[in-house]
């Protein structure tokens, strides 16, 4: 009900937003610099561990080095953030690669200034993964052709990539169906047989083993070799704007991103400062990995399964959404 | 009578606990009260369940308060007044029933993920509660009282607050009551929706990492606000109207 509120909500606010991005060149937020002082910046996140970097760079002064002062604002999902972006209310967002293709492809004048995080690229052991319960049938992920695939958000990511591990496997990737279902009802769906199988992240991947579940694929590693999964992007406006502080930004986010990817006992105390998720089950994470630059070619690979797959209905122009 | 009032939370505690435990329904998503209270006790060690908890008294009380005066002024300007008051009618009996949760795009694009997006919606759903209140007192001023005061000449201000005020403010605090629980519950869905800081938004934080135990924890602290909300509201209504007849419950004259 709250993600399709929030997704009725984005749409809207979507549209309203770039046609107010496009007359006043910015919102009122902050992002401006007063001579001696730190600029005031705010960043759109998702409070999933994909974004362990950011507050760890915080915490450990990346940006305050570089005379950020850096406000984390958690939002319900990439869809939320965009709109704030474009509107100047956010400097800085975190959204899935595909969500950015999307609106890129619709207009809204968006541009990558940092990588987010990455697929571990090994089968098996990613932060998420196709999965089914203990006894069904499926074995593989061909075997899902006609089947009920739970995804968080239609028309994004989780189809993308489960669609090339169908394919990969040697099934039609057209003949899988998906559910719109969000990452924290999933595992209760899949144990009462709502749906055949699901695609979770972290921590339902735990949730989903706990219960017995099974991994038949890693799709994410299916897609491409390190897959990018998210980036920071930021407005054309404030780009043109502040083209200084989107550079320190960019470069808090780099050193950000390398200091989590070294020390992934960092990444997991930060994570338990801004998640609920049980110590326990922190312990027993995949983590992604955090590379400090964007792994461009499997954004143009995703940005070509979008189409063939028929998600994107004008090719998305990577190069120019990607600094 | 407060006996059987305890012995019935006790027996619904008890049910809470036991279902889970007998399997009437699955303990990993509807865990016993024995273990969210122990939740609860966690959460009361954290300084950001004490942050949530203030943000979101903050919205309430803020949002409460812009409605009351904006609700209570208008009203008595409104009321007092019949030609605007006529021109008004359609206009309010139009505008008070879209709900303030329809309003969470433009909230989100005005102000974003902050706590004014989420007063918009607490201040639009309670204004209206206190506004029609203030107007329906208003309108049953006695006719003989008004004609009195006519008689005897007494100025607009004057009327307003020997007359008018009397006469609406039982009906203005009824008003204020119902503002007060329809407040709470915008603060908390704008928080859950769009974000903004909160309960709410702890209550989505604990979803989105699988905490089940934390999240009903959560949702139980936001019943308790919402009881003891209650509690002041009456509290506070028995005190400001001390002197009129329901409240102290002697025949009236």
């Amino acid at each position: 009900m709250r993600r399709q509120l929030a997704a009725l909500l984005s749409g809207t606010a979507l549209l309203v937003a770039a046609a107010a991005g496009c007359s006043d060149g910015g919102g009122t937020g902050g992002g401006d610099s007063q001579p001696g002082q730190p600029d005031q910046v705010t960043v759109g996140v998702i409070p999933i561990l994909d974004v362990a970097p950011i507050y760890l760079g915080k915490q450990q002064g990346f940006f305050s080095d570089r005379n950020i002062e850096l406000t984390l604002t958690p939002a319900q999902g990439g869809a939320a953030i965009v709109p704030a972006v474009v509107s100047g209310q956010y400097q800085f967002g975190f959204s899935n690669v595909i969500s950015l293709l999307l609106a890129q492809s619709q207009g809204l004048p968006l541009k990558v200034v940092s990588n987010g995080n990455n697929s571990t690229g090994v089968d098996g052991e990613d932060f998420a993964a196709l999965m089914v319960k203990a006894d069904s049938p499926i074995q593989s992920p061909k075997d899902l052709v006609g089947k009920t695939v739970a995804a968080n958000t239609l028309k994004n990511i989780v189809e993308t990539s489960v669609r090339a591990s169908v394919r990969k496997d040697g099934g039609d990737p057209a003949a899988v169906k998906f559910t719109e279902l969000p990452f924290p009802e999933q595992p209760a769906a899949l144990e009462a047989g709502r749906v055949d199988a699901v695609f979770v992240v972290e921590p339902f991947q735990q949730a989903v083993l706990a219960q017995g579940g099974r991994k038949i694929a890693s799709s994410y590693v299916d897609t491409a070799p390190n897959l990018a999964v998210a980036l920071y992007f930021t407005s054309q406006q404030q780009i043109d704007r502040n083209p200084d502080l989107v550079r320190r930004f960019t470069e808090a986010m780099q050193e950000s991103l390398a200091y989590a990817d070294a020390h992934p006992d960092e990444a997991r105390a930060i994570i338990a400062t801004y998640t609920q998720i049980a110590p326990e089950v922190i312990a027993k994470l995949t983590l992604p990995k955090w590379p400090a630059d964007v792994n461009r070619e499997s954004v143009q690979t995703l940005a070509d399964l979008a189409t063939e797959d028929g998600l994107l209905t004008k090719p998305a122009d990577v190069a120019a959404l990607l600094p | 009578m407060r006996f059987l009032g305890v012995a019935g939370l006790l027996g619904f505690g008890a049910l809470l606990e036991l279902a889970p435990r007998v399997g009437l329904v699955p303990e990993r998503y509807a865990p016993p009260i024995s273990r969210i209270a122990v939740a609860l006790a966690e959460q009361a060690q954290q300084q950001r369940f004490w942050l949530a908890l203030s943000d979101t008294l903050r919205t309430w009380i803020i949002g409460l308060g812009i409605a009351v005066a904006a609700g209570v002024v208008l009203g008595v300007v409104i009321g007092a007044t019949p030609l605007l008051r006529a021109a008004t009618a359609s206009t309010i009996e139009f505008l008070r029933p879209i709900p303030s949760v329809a309003l969470i795009p433009l909230a989100v694009l005005l102000y974003g993920a902050s706590r004014s997006g989420t007063l918009v919606l607490v201040v639009y759903a309670s204004f209206w509660q206190v506004l029609v209140q203030v107007l329906h007192g208003v309108a049953d001023v006695d006719p003989v009282a008004r004609e009195t005061a006519h008689a005897y000449r007494l100025g607009r201000w004057a009327r307003v607050r020997y007359l008018v005020w009397p006469t609406a403010l039982p009906y203005a605090v009824t008003g204020v009551r119902l503002a007060a629980s329809v407040a709470l519950i915008l603060a908390i869905t704008g928080e859950l929706v769009i974000g903004s800081p909160g309960l709410g938004r702890e209550i989505a934080i604990a979803q989105s990492s699988g905490a089940v135990p934390v999240m009903y924890a959560l949702v139980l602290v936001t019943g308790l606000v919402g009881v003891a909300a209650n509690v002041v509201t009456r509290a506070a209504e028995r005190r400001v109207l001390a002197w009129h007849p329901s409240v102290r419950g002697e025949v009236p004259v």
